[in-house]
């Protein structure tokens, strides 16, 4: 009774345990010291490293960027040109590896952030300044070839008043920007020498280049904005006339250099073109116009700042949605945001043309936060963020492959074990049998078994049994088991004495003698 | 049955092993009788108890004070300062404010939550701050890695942090809202007096960090009673004041040996 | 009738679980797969060196479906961390 209770306590154990066991199966990584901390101090053994976001490229960047204008504008200033675009191209590159490392770091908010942006206007200023002299040089040149050509010559100064105007609006805002970049430098020790000269050589520059050119009257082609100041979204119009011009020529707007719209002239030599405030910097800019070869005056125009909100709604399968409006009420198209998931290196995606983005990202089973931001560099907007929304992410579901190789492991396994257990049986098979025939007949039982050696006896015992069973010989103790399971445990005992080289002891040896003999005692 | 006893007898040795590694041991924070990772029970460091008569050849370590200093006890200091001896105050709560006044110093810890861009880890409160100064302590280091800091306010600065460093007070562990960059200092000192506002540099885990910096500071005494390298656990406490009174010691294996000396006597006599 | 072989199975199997378990406490670290097939392994050998080549004693009649099935969960695990590490 004890042993077959101890049996039900050990199986009711066993089935416990497994079932506890079995509930933790899908999470089987019960515990880590992840992240062990006090108020005090972290377990720096189990803080994760992180990597590409280096702090320390920062203050040599920015010395970089501004030692970069210093050489950029002395090269324009010697008019070399070709060093110039070099310096310009890398100027570019550094300013790029700027842009991303300030992402990266998420330091958009701070007064680097504002060092980036002040970076990208130097970058765009210095590079219509290079294009400019450059093309005024080339004017000069052709000047003095077409002498003669009063046409063609007037269409050459006239493109030459309008740059020298660009460049004087243009020292006003690059010389604007010093102050501030200064102070920055300052703060955080960077060498600001070069980026000074910078704005020397560049009032230099524009100051030779008005006293080379001669006074000019002013362009047929006239140009007007209005109004003369917006926000981002606003809709300008610039319009003019071209005293002179014949209906149909095409004009071209630009604004800082860049091509900004296309208008045709109608039959009274006017032109009209939309301007929609998209990504340009806050401040002043300059806008012109060119019909043919006649280049426009220059007129200015200013930009306001604006603030902008961004919003982040999470849904099915790890897709974040929002959109990206200034704060008054206008969408924000085609602008690059920012999905930074755990503080970590960001996701970008663009928006619409409504204004909305949306983005599906591949996320890790856990817990994440995520927050999308909106960097402005570029526009004339403040940067802004989305409050942090967190997000479950379940582990998804099972796949079938780890199934089908459990089950081609059960099964390689049952047949291996199954392959190895049938040799096994005929092996002891055949032992008996020779064994057998050296012996005489067998006697009924006599279990006698005083005198012998507990081997022996355990020998003459089982031959007993066997026969009062009524067993033919050629039954090996495990046929024997298999055919009369009453008395298996007998039989597998005495295989174990008989082929593992175990001892009975003496009370095992009575115990199977009266099993041994048990029907004969009832028999008779 | 020979066998099972032994294999009781193992079982019992090992469950007692286990009781005596647990009882021994504690979690405290800065005790030395914690080998976790915030315990010290790694820095090889002497335990003073008096502070009167202090040898001005080795460093004196007060480790995240936290019971105040007795006038007689900053006279000590005072004298053992004035010999030429070293004294060097770890404290990240400001708890050592007082006696740093005290001591007539004009160098303050000012906690907080710096954190920095400057760091190998995702934590931003783990980072890396530069030796700046000429000092014996840090003698062929030039960063050292600290673990959630406070600031240091006056003094000759020793260690200092990166431009891109701020006090996170809102712990988002970002820069944002108010919050502005700035360098900090972590380490200053005055005459003999250092004070460095990270007391985590001495536990177990930050050691390997900084080897070289802990190499420079031997042969080093902690103060006993004032630094939080002591424990509230009754069992260590006896312990220790068992191994350091030997009278006690000669009590406890009298009490042992006696009635065994006693027993034998007896049979003998029967 | 118990033989001191199966005694000692059970016990040796016992003291491999207990020990595994241990170093896992000791490293902070509780991972049911690690233990999982650490005490298969046990179980392979404690198998092998108990198996006698001429008996088949009946504790280790079914020990062989014991041991399939504990393969079938092995080759589940290793096809979940294969899947894993080429998803990432």
């Amino acid at each position: 009774m004890n042993h077959r209770a101890s049996q039900i306590v050990l199986a009711t154990a066993i089935i416990a345990a497994l079932a506890l066991l079995a509930g933790e199966a899908t999470t089987p990584l019960l515990y880590t010291a992840a992240n062990t901390s006090t108020a005090a101090h972290v377990d720096p053994a189990t803080v994760p490293k992180q990597t590409g976001r280096d702090a320390d490229a920062l203050i040599p960047l920015m010395g970089d960027l501004l030692s970069q204008t210093g050489t950029l504008t002395l090269n324009i200033k010697l008019k070399d040109y070709e060093s110039a675009e070099r310096d310009l191209a890398r100027y570019a590159e550094l300013s790029g590896r700027f842009d991303r490392l300030v992402i990266n770091l998420d330091v958009s908010g701070t007064d680097i952030g504002e060092f980036q942006r002040n970076n990208r206007e130097n970058l765009a200023a210095l590079a219509a300044l290079l294009n400019d002299t450059r093309r005024l040089e080339d004017l000069q040149r052709i000047e003095i070839d077409i002498q003669d050509d009063e046409g063609q010559r007037t269409t050459v100064i006239y493109e030459g008043e309008t740059l020298q105007q660009k460049l004087q609006g243009g020292v006003t805002t690059y010389a604007g920007r010093e102050n501030a970049t200064i102070q920055i430098a300052d703060r955080y020790g960077v060498n600001t020498t070069p980026y000074r000269e910078s704005v020397r050589n560049y009032v230099e520059i524009t100051g030779a280049v008005e006293a080379g050119g001669e006074k000019s009257p002013p362009s047929p082609l006239g140009i007007a904005v209005a109004p003369d100041t917006g926000r981002y979204g606003d809709t300008f119009s610039i319009a003019g006339t071209y005293a002179g011009g014949s209906p149909g020529t095409p004009v071209e707007i630009y604004v800082d250099s860049r091509i900004a719209g296309n208008a045709t002239l109608d039959e009274n030599g006017a032109y009209t073109s939309i301007y929609r405030i998209d990504r340009i910097p806050a401040g002043l800019h300059l806008a012109y116009a060119v019909a043919g070869a006649i280049y426009s005056g220059v007129t200015p125009f200013s930009v306001r700042q604006d603030d902008t909100a961004i919003t982040l709604t999470l849904g099915e399968g790890e897709v974040c949605t929002g959109s990206l409006m200034t704060a008054g009420g206008r969408p924000v198209t085609l602008a690059p945001v920012f999905l930074r998931v755990d503080g970590s290196t960001p996701v970008e995606t663009r928006t619409d043309e409504n204004g909305t983005y949306r983005a599906s990202l591949a996320l890790p089973a856990g817990e994440h936060a995520i927050r999308a931001e909106f960097n402005a560099a570029g526009y004339p907007l403040n940067a802004s963020e989305s409050p942090t929304e967190t997000i479950v992410v379940r582990n998804e579901g099972l796949s079938p492959l780890p199934f089908i190789a459990a089950i081609a492991a059960a099964l390689g396994s049952g047949w291996y074990l199954r392959r190895r257990n049938r040799p096994e049986e005929k092996a002891p098979a055949a032992e008996p049998e020779e064994s057998r025939e050296t012996e005489a007949t067998i006697t009924p039982p006599q279990a006698d078994i005083a005198g012998l050696s507990p081997r022996e006896a355990a020998t003459v015992l089982f031959w007993a049994l066997r026969s009062r069973l009524g067993l033919p010989d050629t039954n090996t103790p495990r046929d024997c088991a298999r055919l009369i399971p009453a008395h298996a445990g007998f039989f597998e005992r005495y295989e174990q004495i008989r082929y593992a080289g175990e001892t009975p002891s003496e009370e095992e040896l009575r115990a199977m003698k009266e099993e041994a003999l048990g029907g004969e005692e009832r028999a008779a | 049955m020979q066998r099972e006893a032994w294999a009781v007898l193992l079982i019992l040795f090992l469950a007692g092993a286990v009781v005596y590694a647990h009882a021994t041991t504690t979690t405290e924070e800065y005790s030395r009788y914690n080998p976790g990772w915030n315990g010290t029970s790694n820095l090889p460091a002497e335990e003073i108890r008096d502070l009167a008569d202090l040898d001005p050849s080795t460093i004196l370590l007060i480790l995240a004070p936290d019971r105040p200093f007795s006038p007689d006890e900053v006279g000590s200091l005072r004298a053992f300062l004035d010999a030429g001896g070293r004294l060097l105050i770890a404290d990240e709560e400001g708890n050592a404010n007082p006696l740093l006044a005290d001591l007539g110093s004009s160098m303050r810890v000012r906690p907080g939550n710096l954190s920095s861009l400057n760091r190998d880890h995702v934590n931003p409160g783990l980072f890396t701050v530069s030796v700046v100064g000429n000092d014996t302590l840090f003698a062929g280091v030039e960063t050292a890695r600290v673990n959630r800091p406070a600031a240091v306010e006056g003094g000759e600065p020793l260690l200092e942090t990166s431009p891109f460093t701020w006090d996170d007070a809102d712990g988002d562990g970002r820069i944002s809202g108010s919050e502005a960059f700035g360098t900090a200092v972590v380490c200053a000192r005055e005459g003999n007096l250092t004070v460095l506002g990270d007391a985590s540099l001495f536990v177990n885990a930050m050691f390997a960090e900084n080897p070289k910096f802990i190499e420079n500071l031997q042969p080093i005494r902690v103060d006993g009673i004032h630094s939080r390298t002591g424990t509230k656990s009754p069992i260590i406490n006896t312990l220790v004041w068992i191994r350091t009174t030997p009278p006690a010691g000669a009590a406890i294996v009298a009490l042992g040996v006696l009635p065994v000396a006693w027993i034998f006597g007896r049979k003998r006599d029967e | 009738m118990t033989g001191a072989k199966k005694c000692y199975a059970a016990t040796v199997l016992a003291a491999w679980l207990i020990t595994i378990a241990f170093f896992m406490v000791l490293s902070r670290t509780l991972d049911l797969e690690v233990f999982f097939v650490l005490s298969l392994i046990g179980l392979l050998v404690i198998a092998v060196l108990i198996d006698g080549a001429f008996s088949r004693p009946r504790y280790m009649r079914h020990i062989g479906y014991l041991i399939a099935a504990g393969v079938a969960i092995f080759a589940y695990i290793v096809a979940q961390k294969i899947l894993e590490i080429l998803a990432a």
